[in-house]
């Protein structure tokens, strides 16, 4: 029994979805958020007005992760 | 968008309100916070399921998106349902003003805006947020370029109006803005309250016990079997309209007229 292929009975296996994973380029864009994420976050415990609201959350973002990095690439 | 602005909808208006505001001279507070916010007279309405209808159903003949009253209507569900989770709940069957209420988590609405935050990220509420965050975590997919240009700009004509003045890059980013705001407020607050203010942690159910907290009276016997009799004439309702659906539709083996 031990060893030999059991036919008929299909191994578990995690769906295409799961085992997809990130390619480089998309960790590199998840690593700037996370890094915007930080600066968020260390802005957001010493100052909580600054957590209050969606729309500065987002324009933050916007700003860090768009016009920043926009901006930088006109320039260079 | 209609989804994230339908998670807003039942506090946009009235949360500060709630905790209070100092304008100039002035404090702007309700007198009893737990009854406006939640309670009938008051705002509470805003956290039941018929006011997500009545909302969606506005969208839908204004607008003529489906997707956009739908899409407000899972958002606004998904707040006024969440929020039975604590100890005061919501109207949820409003115009009935019955308070469903799990009770798993305190509510602190009423002590201000800061106790009420390091209460909510001190109990279990704090917890079924992560659990989402998780859960967005492992979504990973969604949230990449290719999933927005092909499913959710083509979805919504917001995108495609809001294109005229931005570029996708950027409507990308304030795509991406609501699982970024939610997450790294989530952190943020958990270190305020826990790092920097050293709050206890308590996960009992009704916790955290060290914040006073404000309760609804529980549901009676004939209160418990109306909102039974609700959710199974809902099941049935949709179970009815399946199959009226179902009947409609040719069968996939039903021969071609010659």
């Amino acid at each position: 029994m031990s060893g030999t292929p059991q036919h008929g009975v299909s191994r578990l296996r995690a769906p295409e979805f799961v085992r997809e994973r990130p390619s480089k380029r998309q960790l590199a864009v998840f690593a700037g958020y996370v890094i915007a994420a930080a600066v968020y976050v260390a802005i957001g415990v010493f100052y909580t007005d600054f957590l209050l609201s969606v729309f500065v959350g987002t324009a933050y973002l916007l700003l860090v992760a768009w016009l920043v990095p926009a901006g930088v690439r006109r320039l260079f | 968008m209609p989804l994230l602005l339908g998670s807003y909808a039942p506090d946009i208006m009235s949360k500060w309100f709630v905790y209070g505001i100092h304008i100039g001279g002035w404090d702007l507070k309700a007198s009893d916070p737990v009854q406006f916010h939640r309670g009938w007279p008051g705002v509470g309405f805003t956290h039941s399921l018929l006011y997500g209808v009545v909302i969606a159903f506005i969208f839908w003949r204004l607008l003529g998106s489906k997707t956009w009253a739908i899409s407000f209507l899972i958002g606004q569900w998904a707040h006024a349902i969440t929020d039975t989770g604590d100890t005061v709940g919501t109207m949820l069957f409003f115009p009935w003003t019955i308070h469903i209420h799990f009770g798993a988590w305190a509510y602190a609405g009423q002590t201000g805006r800061m106790t009420d935050a390091a209460a909510y990220f001190s109990g279990l509420g704090g917890v079924w947020d992560a659990v989402w965050i998780v859960y967005g975590i492992f979504s990973w997919r969604v949230l990449t370029r290719s999933y927005f240009e092909q499913h959710v700009f083509t979805a919504d004509q917001f995108w495609s109006r809001a294109n005229r003045y931005l570029p996708v890059t950027a409507l990308l980013v304030v795509y991406r803005a609501a699982f970024f705001y939610g997450t790294s407020r989530w952190i943020a607050w958990t270190l305020w309250a826990h790092a920097v203010h050293h709050y206890p942690y308590d996960l009992s159910w009704g916790g955290p016990h060290w914040v006073q907290a404000e309760h609804s009276k529980s549901l009676s016997g004939p209160q418990l079997a109306g909102v039974a009799g609700i959710i199974v004439a809902v099941v049935a309702l949709a179970y009815a309209s399946r199959r009226v659906l179902a009947r409609r539709e040719p069968r996939p083996d039903a021969a071609e007229p010659q």
